[in-house]
């Protein structure tokens, strides 16, 4: 067998170009995969693309699987043990799950297991090996995610946890191995205060150092050199992930049942009335388009795009809604998916409204006059409380919600509340059993029960852009990228592992972005401009995305700005992620 | 495709001390997946020569504009053969449903050879789609390109016409460009009014593919809806559970045991050596 162990680090190509490098006309393979390769791969392609690739079945490595041993297998894997006892787990004995085995790591795979699987049977089958580094899951253009919901437990859990040590190496490699994917070698810097900032940070740097000792093509460029990237911890900015947005997709994924970016809804098309199931990623541009946008544009802009677009085919229209979707529909077939996105984003925006009407209409009022500490006029609170108290006593206000405001109140108390105020907020809102979420936040940092000056939520900037009345906060992190960016953000607050080399200001002219890495353009196509890289410690929020967008916008492109973390999260993903970091870890699922 | 057995000397039984050999039969999945495969590829081909002959119907439609004279029989034969194939494609995609189903009820809904087949079907239907989408993008594209030259055409005789009417001269059939304001004397008038004429009628021709192609339109539109668009994520193709495998590894655990109890047999009819 000729087995390579190398590492490849085509960047542009990585999932497709490990398909395409084992494709043979008229020979159909079978993939097999593990959790964390599924999720990586569903993120960058489709089904029909690898199919064209010659993939025609997908499995997973952990399940038993019918042996196809007319057919050869790819394994697209993580170098773990329980990955790799599945590889040679097939192979073993008399089995012969597959004609032949082409192996991927994700990553490097460790001696050990390197060895057994030499050892092992599997070897007389095994066609290619190879590592690849793709330890991260793109999640959007400019947002990465390193697919673990565990780290906030990890990190910040009251428990003695040995997993801490080991989880922030994981981390860092990952970070690193983004890094070199993208060809950056950035200066790395964190926020001065938690312990763990200072620590991964100084980790990423040794694993930055350690990627590009083999390949020394990172941050090469004449502007590379101004690239960063920032470690900061989840509790520097409790607010966001709290607050109840209304930008579409965080505002859908806040409100609506969302479950692995999946919205259901029932539809007539020209069958008759279905359930239908709707991917919301970036091969959907209307979402792109309209992901961003303030909930009350999002409806009109539909519409309007629909009008437009049946004006274009001559399809006479008075009313481009929802209801004559299918009659528009048997008239112009062809048209069957640009259609359906209208429908899609239609029936979206609508039932966003609908939860909000029902409930959030007065609770945003309150969260956006205590997240800035003043109301929409720009007069200074005077009596939270006051505000507060009819909200937390009202039965119809879900238990979640009333914990968000408690939340809210606190933190705009910056130094944190009495004990006793505490204890009569939690009795009025009768939430006793999830108290725990509100205590734990202490040990992301935050002051929950303020006893003396303790830090206090950093100064904000002035934003003088209109917003709309119940969006107007901002999230502390669009301070921090504008600031960098800038190079106006506080070295003593924000310290370099190692000083930067000397900066040159000029400034030169920018290609293609990291928007389409990984949807098979070329590998040349890759961006000349710096980039400022953002890691959240324990779950970014979606208004905070957003933010990496609007900043990368306003630079005008000169720069872009991506932001990641071990996973995103939603107001209740992060409070469910909060209550259990008082409790003994779950043993392995 | 026959089916190999593959043998293998485990060791000695520790009781009788014969010989046990290991005999994996493979689970007889390959002449259904072989069916899949040549359906599929059938499928496949004829898809592309939709696709070849919608390029070729833009290079027909482009001829127009570079002064090379075409006439409408050709397209109108392509539009033909387009709608006859798409026929077939779809014919041919019901049965390869109907497979998955008898698939489905014989192996099991979570049995390799069901999910190759769905996966196939689910894969082939969007890129039928998509080729037919790239069909009408074509016609539409050919329309606006006649529309632009009518104008142009009725701007050299002296009379200006706007978008909107060009539509609506279309949809009523009323071409009354021999009003007042147009030159129709000298050979420049009577060479742009024949182009208008000519254009006007590859617009009615290609109004009449387009309609008669509205049917299998609203087929291939069923036939997406049917599967949902998710059928696409790869996260949703990943096998999901593993219920059913049992019967069938059940079936590689019998035939070993089979080939256990005959081992005697197997030994002196196949390893005459081991006696000597």
């Amino acid at each position: 067998c000729s087995c390579i162990r190398n590492q490849s680090f085509s960047s542009a190509e990585i999932i497709s170009g490990v398909i395409k490098s084992v494709k043979k006309d008229g020979e159909w393979k079978v993939l097999i995969v593990d959790h964390m390769t599924t999720r990586i791969l569903s993120s960058c392609c489709k089904m029909s693309e690898i199919l064209a690739e010659g993939v025609t079945i997908v499995e997973d490595i952990n399940k038993r699987r019918e042996p196809i041993s007319s057919l050869e297998a790819i394994y697209l894997i993580t170098p773990s043990e329980k990955s790799v006892r599945g590889l040679i787990g097939d192979f073993k004995d008399a089995a012969f799950t597959y004609k032949a085995a082409h192996i991927f790591f994700t990553d490097t795979c460790p001696d050990a297991l390197f060895a057994e699987i030499g050892r092992s049977r599997v070897s007389k089958f095994v066609k290619t090996l190879k590592e690849i580094n793709v330890a991260f899951l793109p999640y959007e253009s400019q947002v990465f995610s390193l697919d673990d919901p565990t780290t906030l437990y990890s990190f910040y859990s009251s428990q003695a946890n040995e997993a801490k040590d080991k989880m922030l190496e994981n981390v860092a490699e990952q970070i690193a191995t983004l890094c070199d994917t993208l060809k950056e070698y950035p200066a790395v810097r964190y926020r001065k205060g938690p312990e763990e900032n200072a620590r991964l940070a100084e980790e990423v740097y040794q694993r930055l150092i350690a990627h590009k000792a083999e390949n020394p093509s990172m941050g090469e460029g004449p502007d590379k050199a101004r690239s960063q990237l920032i470690i900061v911890d989840r509790g520097f900015d409790p607010i966001s992930p709290v607050l109840h947005e209304l930008t579409f997709q965080a505002m859908a994924y806040d409100l609506l049942d969302i479950k692995q970016d999946i919205y259901s809804y029932q539809t007539t098309g020209i069958g008759n009335a279905k359930e239908k199931d709707v991917l919301l990623d970036e091969d959907d541009e209307l979402w792109v388009q309209l992901r961003h946008m303030h909930i009350a544009d999002v409806t009109k802009k539909v519409t309007e795009l629909l009008r437009t677009f049946c004006e274009s085919k001559r399809m006479c229209t008075d009313n481009a809604n929802i209801k004559d979707l299918s009659q528009i529909l048997k008239k112009m077939p062809q048209y069957q998916k640009e259609l359906s996105m209208y429908s899609t984003h239609l029936h979206l925006a609508e039932a966003c409204m609908k939860k909000f009407k029902a409930s959030l209409d007065k609770l945003c009022e309150v969260e956006q006059d205590l997240a800035m500490g003043a109301n929409a006029d720009g007069e200074p609170l005077k009596d939270a409380m006051k505000s507060i108290v009819p909200v937390l006593l009202d039965n119809d206000v879900g238990a979640y919600d009333k914990i968000r405001i408690i939340l809210l109140f606190i933190f705009h108390k910056k130094k944190g509340i009495g004990e006793e105020n505490l204890a009569k907020l939690i009795q009025h809102a009768n939430i006793q059993t999830d108290k725990s979420i509100i205590y734990n936040l202490q040990n992301l940092g935050c002051n929950i029960i303020g006893r003396n000056a303790g830090k206090t939520l950093p100064d904000r900037k002035e934003r003088t852009e209109s917003t709309y009345q119940l969006s107007r906060w901002t999230p502390i992190i669009k301070d921090i990228m504008e600031n960098a960016i800038e190079d106006k953000l506080d070295k003593k607050q924000w310290p370099f592992i190692a000083e930067p080399a000397p900066i040159n200001t000029t400034q030169t002219a920018v290609s293609a972005r990291f928007g389409h890495w990984h949807k098979n353009k070329s590998p040349t196509e890759y961006r000349s401009g710096p980039r400022l890289i953002v890691f959240v410690i324990g779950g970014v929020s979606y208004s905070e995305m957003r933010c990496a967008y609007e900043v990368t916008r306003a630079t005008d492109g000169k720069w872009e700005v991506l932001i990641g973390s071990s996973n995103i999260l939603t107001p209740t993903s992060f409070l469910n992620d909060l209550k259990t970091l008082d409790q003994v870890p779950n043993p392995d699922p | 495709h026959q089916s190999e057995n593959h043998m293998h000397l485990q060791g000695l039984d520790n009781e009788t001390e014969t010989p046990v050999i290991l005999v994996s039969v493979e689970l007889d999945n390959s002449p259904a997946l072989a069916e899949i495969f040549s359906q599929a590829q059938g499928i496949h081909k004829d898809i592309q020569l939709i696709r070849l002959e919608v390029k070729r119907l833009c290079e027909q439609n482009s001829c127009m504009f570079h002064g090379t004279s075409t006439s409408t029989t050709e397209r109108d034969s392509i539009g033909a053969d387009i709608k006859a194939r798409a026929e077939n494609v779809l014919a041919r995609l019901r049965d390869m449903d109907g497979t998955a189903h008898k698939l489905e009820e014989t192996h099991g809904a979570n049995s390799a050879v069901t999910r190759i087949a769905r996966t196939q079907y689910a894969c082939l239907s969007n890129g039928f789609h998509n080729a037919m989408f790239d069909y009408n993008e074509a016609e539409m594209s050919h329309r606006e390109n006649c529309k632009a030259q009518i104008q142009r055409q009725m701007e050299i005789v002296g009379h200006e016409v706007t978008g909107e009417e060009v539509e609506e001269m279309i949809e009523k059939g009323q071409w009354n460009i021999f009003s007042d304001n147009v030159v129709t004397e000298g050979r420049t008038a009577r060479l742009a009014l024949s182009q208008v004429e000519k254009r006007h009628q590859e617009l009615l021709d290609l109004e009449s593919r387009i309609k008669s192609i509205h049917e299998i339109f609203l087929d291939i539109a069923l036939l997406v809806e049917e599967q949902g668009s998710m059928l696409d994520s790869i996260q949703n193709n990943v096998q999901k559970t593993d219920e059913g495998i049992q019967d069938a590894l059940f079936k590689i655990g019998r035939a070993k045991h089979v080939w256990h109890l005959c081992k005697i047999k197997l030994l002196i009819l196949h390893f005459p050596l081991f006696f000597s």
